[in-house]
């Protein structure tokens, strides 16, 4: 581990050059044919009703109209986690904009005017917008068939309710906790929906051949989930696994919104209505908005106990999710936020209740931070308060409570090891933590804050990668990995462990994104795991590669295996000094033995990893017994804040971030992972703000009115900090990291605002306009 | 599908007849705002393309007054030599516009006649006295952009008129400022948008003019507030009850962009700060430069 | 009239085509030219990722319609590098400026256009210029290193870690 020659570089990403002269390309890029066709849905008006009628004869009249389909064209349900929703709504809608019905046309533009066309009767429905709402006795049940669908066993739906999952957490004594507290302090923060915005709209072309066989072009980070939940879901057309092939190019980023199934599976649905014919499905960013994935909104509850010392005693943390309409996704969010919003603390005695509801929004779902930067805002910013109000100082009161390696994790497994102490220190002394810094001028002030984060990657117990190397005849490589590069640089890391274990240089390596017929399977591009679960797979693709070179060294040229060594893309002899053997002499063609003949062939190593420790399984009323994480990865953030006090524009002087990697294989695509993570989660809650109608319709789906940030909106100085603690079982000691670097943004500014301002605010976003509001106390609406 | 009819006439008598035939006809020019609207119908209306109407580019000085072609583009209003001497607010109006591209693209012809109360030309060319040239089918006439606009996106613009030139009028000794207040630093519509000119004379202001934008339906002068400057210094307390004054007088909403107390609040934070830098000593070596950028309160 | 017939001279090539008056320019150029590299993000102007130089000023290719460009000279990211990768190209790639990469090229024209009316600009005036290039997964700061790193008169691929 010490003289690693690869991991540990900064390389250039392998995929720059495809991406700086635009021949990257992304699905909307590829070319199809004159045979191509387009589909155009129907969407619902309304937030919540019973379809009536749909009436698609005018639209089918239209020249250029090829087919028109509705839900009862697709009566199968899908869903990851828990099959609620149907291809196209059947029976009832439950968000405005969710699809009812779609058009096929021989351009975008006919199929457009056709759906505008499809004439759908409908029975308006109480519609619920609030999750608290939802929970009360006599709101309108949004799944009344909740009790019959299918879910993975560790959910807990609460029939003719809107609980789509209720996860509960219980360790130690509560009550115990609070009476041991000098100080319980209670408040409720509240977090609202948020989108993706990657700059790629979702895309899907779907192809069902004249053979029954269906090929999906599809920007997605999870081409074997699409391909399971697609196949699972079209069975009833006779439809395999084996017929399903999952086609993955460059994705314009994701950030979850492309981790599950979402438009998918109608391009696939309608494929097989046209069969022949490439059919293709372009999401508007209208669409991205309001029919994918949004993060989901949360209200959370916190009931926290502390001594005069500042040990934390007690925490009693409810969190109630706005999950939208359906959650086939999205509870497992709820899920992972239920087994660890203790945030990165040490807390005896703990109640958490993480409950997912449905709500007449669309669909929550999956977004960089799953849940921990939800919870994130709350318990930060409540752990500054409850340190305030002890008068101490709220980094001391954070070190004393961190986790620490062997601590009892919330649902009762211990804590791995982790550097987390070490980040809190460095983020402190880059921030000068305690040290005043005068404003430059009477109308502004500054503020500093330092909070921790943690998060695991929330995934099955059996969640799975593996990958194929190949040898070609220079002793380049082809990886096959069904890992996506998603920008995080994937593929680069990926080559780094590779070339580490054969020796051949990174510029020799090709790894591509994902087909699955061709490459091995992965589950999902997800969980800040791959450089961990997929790069384990490769490693061992790559040490199984190494293997079969010295048993074939071994066996030809009668040299002790464990003598020999990779150096240079050589075989070498530490006990023959002069045995040198190129690689690229015999990676394809076998080496020849003294009587002509050739022995070994084509090099090909074979890598698969699964966590085999990890269980989602525990007692259900305590969370208690399983393993449902394979390791956290915990950090620190910090700002220096400067808040104009007048119009409430706050200005962020510096940032800073220690996560700790556990290994950075590659430290500037690290140090890129915070500063883009950085920006993203400040966005979150400066700028952005999603604005709903009294009737459930999304004000802002668009970049003029939901503002994501420009390069205007940059820190004056980011500064990322590698914290180096090795994860065991991690390739050479490697953990995720790039959810992390959003994960804490939200309460650093709420808590900095706080310090510089005496202003708390509980409700997201904390925007200038709200911050104006709070200190000139212009309105009661603040 | 939503074809349609695309007219590019050679000169501004033929787009006036052609806008006179086709009464459902739209104007486009650089399509900033035009195309977008455009995108969201099935059915495009007819189109008259102007963007080749040699008489509508240009920027020149005629007989006291500074001409700039409807086609004028934000980029143009930024760079030239003209503007930066005789409109130093529309300079610093068009510096926030959009981003790079759209204001390559976008002109003050088009931005005046969107009638938007967030338009970002509007406040500026109020303060600057500017005149608009209106050419119809009939004739051709002078309005000022005060009496232009009548409700959000509604002006005095007959279906057959174009705008074929703003008229600046020189005068010596204006200073101005805009500045404007976004969700985010760029690309994004004004909350708030504040212009002011002052002539000064020793210190003492002699005359001044003020105006808020996206506080009202059309763009508010605010007399009262320049009444509060006359033959005044601009000191923190003469700011601070002009400040108070134009608060008074902004009759802003709530929107989906901003709240009505914050938008009144705004109005006079900004006010003050655009006089706090009319009130600092002109840098002689750059008369164009506004300001330090990092003083921007965007 | 429904179908009029454009000519463009794109990337340094004369093409002619037939478009319809409510064709937009990245229409024209992805479907029925070929060209790829300008991307529709928002398709009304917002991200940028559209960005072309139209007659030498970058523009939202997504608010042009392709009748307004008739006889314009038009540059996209497969055209810039006619001589091998241009000195801005080769920042990016030194300095790990692109995640997804689906920006990219707007944001490389518009930094192009920087650079070609302002050899030395200083960081505030690159933050100007791609400011209507909007970008989720980076931050900003890698790309902005690299623009600024291109403009050294030296062109040294060294990084300003910052």
């Amino acid at each position: 581990m010490n003289d690693l020659r690869v991991v540990g570089q900064s390389v250039v990403r392998i995929d720059g050059l495809e991406k700086v002269t635009g021949a990257a390309k992304y699905v909307d890029d590829l070319e199809f044919g004159p045979g191509l066709l387009y589909a155009c849905i129907v969407e619902s008006p309304v937030a919540h009703a019973l379809i009536k009628k749909i009436d698609t004869r005018a639209a089918e009249a239209l020249p250029g109209v090829v087919k028109v389909v509705t839900g009862a064209d697709f009566p199968y349900k899908f869903g990851l986690y828990m099959k609620d929703r149907y291809i196209f709504a059947n029976e009832r809608v439950r968000f405005v904009g969710e699809q009812v019905a779609a058009v096929i046309a021989w351009d975008a533009k006919t199929a457009a005017r056709a759906a505008a066309l499809v004439n759908v009767t409908y029975e308006e429905l109480p519609a619920i917008f609030n999750p608290c709402a939802a929970l009360e006795k006599d709101a309108p049940l949004i799944h009344p068939d909740l009790g019959k669908y299918n879910y993975v066993p560790w959910f807990f739906p609460k029939a003719n309710t809107n609980i789509a999952h209720w996860r509960k957490t219980r360790k130690g004594d509560i009550e115990k906790g609070f009476r041991e507290a000098d100080l319980v302090l209670e408040d409720t923060y509240t977090v609202p929906r948020y989108a993706h915005c990657a700059i790629e709209t979702h895309a899907i072309v779907g192809l069902y051949d004249m053979s029954g066989r269906l090929t999906l072009w599809s920007a997605s980070q999870s081409p074997f989930t699409q391909r399971n939940v697609i196949a699972e879901s079209l069975a009833p057309l006779g439809i395999t696994h084996k017929d399903v092939r999952v086609v993955t190019p460059y994705i314009g980023g994701g950030f979850g919104g492309k981790a599950g199934v979402s438009m998918e599976i109608m391009g696939a649905a309608l494929a097989t209505v046209v069969k022949g014919h490439p059919v293709k499905m372009m999401w508007s960013r209208a669409q991205e908005f309001y029919n994918t994935y949004q993060r989901q909104g949360v209200v959370a509850k916190i009931k926290m106990g502390v001594k005069k010392n500042g040990t934390i005693t007690a925490l009693e943390h409810t969190l109630y999710w706005d999950a939208g309409a359906y959650v086939e996704y999205g509870a497992n969010v709820v899920n992972a936020a239920g087994l660890s919003a203790t945030n990165p603390y040490k807390i005896d005695n703990i109640a958490i209740d993480s409950v997912c509801i449905y709500t007449n929004l669309p669909p929550g779902g999956p977004y960089r931070g799953f849940g921990y930067s939800e919870f994130s805002f709350g318990i930060e910013s409540h752990i500054t308060r409850a340190a305030t109000a002890l008068k101490m100082d709220p980094v001391a009161f954070r070190k004393r409570n961190a986790i620490k390696e062997g601590d009892l994790l919330p649902y009762g497994a211990p804590m791995n090891a982790n550097g987390l102490a070490e980040a809190i220190d460095k983020v402190a002394a880059e921030i000068k933590w305690g040290v005043p810094e005068p404003a430059r001028d009477p109308t502004k002030k500054i503020g500093k804050s330092l909070v921790l984060f943690w998060k695991a990657p929330a995934m099955p117990p059996n969640a799975a990668s593996s990958a194929f190397l190949k040898f070609n005849e220079d002793a380049s490589l082809n990886i096959l990995i069904s890992g996506m590069e998603i920008g995080q640089g994937l593929l680069t890391v990926m080559a780094q462990i590779a070339s580490e274990i054969l020796t051949v240089p990174v510029s020799k390596i090709r790894v591509e994104t994902p087909d699955t017929d061709r490459n091995p399977y992965e589950w999902q591009t997800v969980g800040s795991h791959v450089t961990w679960g997929c790069g384990n797979a490769v490693k061992r693709a790559a040490l199984d590669a190494r293997e079969q070179i010295f048993a074939l060294v071994q066996r030809v040229y009668c040299l002790e295996k464990d003598a020999l060594y990779l150096e240079d893309e050589q075989v070498k002899c530490r006990t023959k000094a002069d045995f040198v053997l190129p690689l690229r002499q015999f990676v394809i063609a076998g080496i020849q033995a003294e009587d002509h003949t050739y022995k070994g062939g084509p090099i090909m190593g074979r890598g698969v990893f699964m966590p085999e420790f990890a269980s989602a399984i525990g007692d259900p009323e305590t969370g208690q017994g399983g393993h449902p994480n394979v390791h956290y990865t915990t950090g620190a953030a910090g700002v220096i804040l400067e808040v104009d006090t007048q119009t409430g524009k706050m200005k962020i002087r510096k940032a800073v971030l220690a996560v700790d990697a556990g290994k950075a294989i590659n430290p500037d695509l690290v140090r890129g992972q915070i500063i883009g993570g950085l920006m993203q989660g400040f966005a979150t809650v400066l700028y952005e703000d999603m604005r709903f109608s009294a009737k459930g319709k999304l004000l802002n789906p668009n970049f003029s009115d939901y503002k994501i940030p420009t390069a205007l909106d940059t820190p004056d100085e980011v500064v990322p900090i590698i914290v180096e603690t090795p994860q065991p079982d991690g390739p050479f000691g490697a953990r995720g990291i790039a959810e992390h670097t959003m994960i804490p943004c939200a309460a650093l500014i709420a808590n900095a605002l706080e310090d510089a301002c005496g202003a708390r605010i509980t409700a997201m976003p904390v925007t200038a306009e709200k911050v104006a509001l709070r200190l000139n106390q212009c309105s009661a609406n603040a | 599908m939503n074809t349609c009819r695309i007219e590019t006439p050679r000169t501004c008598a033929e787009a006036s007849a052609l806008l006179q035939a086709l009464p459902d006809a739209r104007v486009l020019a650089g399509g900033t705002d035009v195309v977008v609207r455009l995108k969201d119908q099935l059915i495009w209306p007819p189109l008259v393309e102007i963007s080749r109407l040699a008489e509508l580019h240009g920027m020149t000085e005629v007989d006291g007054w500074l001409r700039l072609g409807a086609l004028s583009t934000w980029t143009e209003i930024e760079r030239a030599a003209l503007t930066a001497r005789h409109a130093d607010v529309l300079v610093e109006a068009a510096r926030e516009v959009g981003s790079p591209q759209i204001r390559n693209r976008g002109t003050l012809g088009g931005n005046v006649a969107n009638a938007s109360p967030a338009g970002d030309s509007l406040p500026a060319l109020i303060v600057l006295d500017a005149e608009l040239e209106l050419r119809g089918t009939q004739s051709t006439r002078r309005v000022a952009v005060a009496q232009f606009c009548c409700a959000p996106g509604k002006t005095v613009l007959a279906h057959d008129e174009l705008i074929v030139a703003i008229w600046v009028p020189v005068r010596a000794g204006w200073r101005g400022a805009f500045v404007r207040l976004g969700q985010r630093a760029a690309l994004a519509i004004s909350k708030v948008s504040v212009a002011v000119r002052v002539l000064r004379a020793d210190g003492i202001v002699q005359d001044s003019r003020i105006t808020l934008g996206a506080v009202a339906p059309t763009v508010l002068r605010v007399p009262e507030a320049e009444a509060v400057l006359r033959g005044q210094r601009l000191s923190a307390a003469v700011m601070q009850a002009a400040a108070e004054v134009v608060c008074a007088a902004a009759r802003p909403i709530t929107d989906i962009r901003s709240n009505e107390p914050y938008r009144r609040a705004m109005c006079g934070e900004l006010l003050q700060r655009a006089l706090a830098r009319l009130a600092e000593p002109t840098n002689p070596s750059d008369p164009s430069d506004p300001s330090d950028p990092s003083d921007k309160i965007t | 009239m429904t179908k009029t017939t454009i000519t463009l001279k794109i990337n340094g090539a004369t093409r002619t085509v037939d478009v319809e008056p409510s064709d937009v320019l990245i229409e024209v150029l992805r479907d029925k030219l070929g060209i790829k590299s300008p991307k529709i993000g928002c398709d009304r102007g917002d991200c940028g990722t559209c960005t072309v130089l139209l007659n030498g000023q970058t523009v939202r290719s997504c608010l042009v319609l392709a009748v307004e460009a008739d006889g314009g000279e038009i540059v996209t990211l497969e055209g810039i590098g006619t001589d091998g990768l241009t000195p801005l190209q080769k920042a990016f790639i030194a300095h790990n400026s692109f995640q997804c990469g689906f920006c990219a090229p707007g944001v490389t024209l518009a930094a192009t256009e920087l650079l070609r009316k302002n050899a030395q600009p200083t960081r505030d005036e690159i933050k100007e210029a791609i400011a209507g290039n909007l970008c989720r997964c980076t931050g900003y700061t890698p790309i902005i290193d690299a623009i600024e790193d291109a403009a050294k008169p030296a062109n040294k691929k060294t990084k300003a870690k910052k």
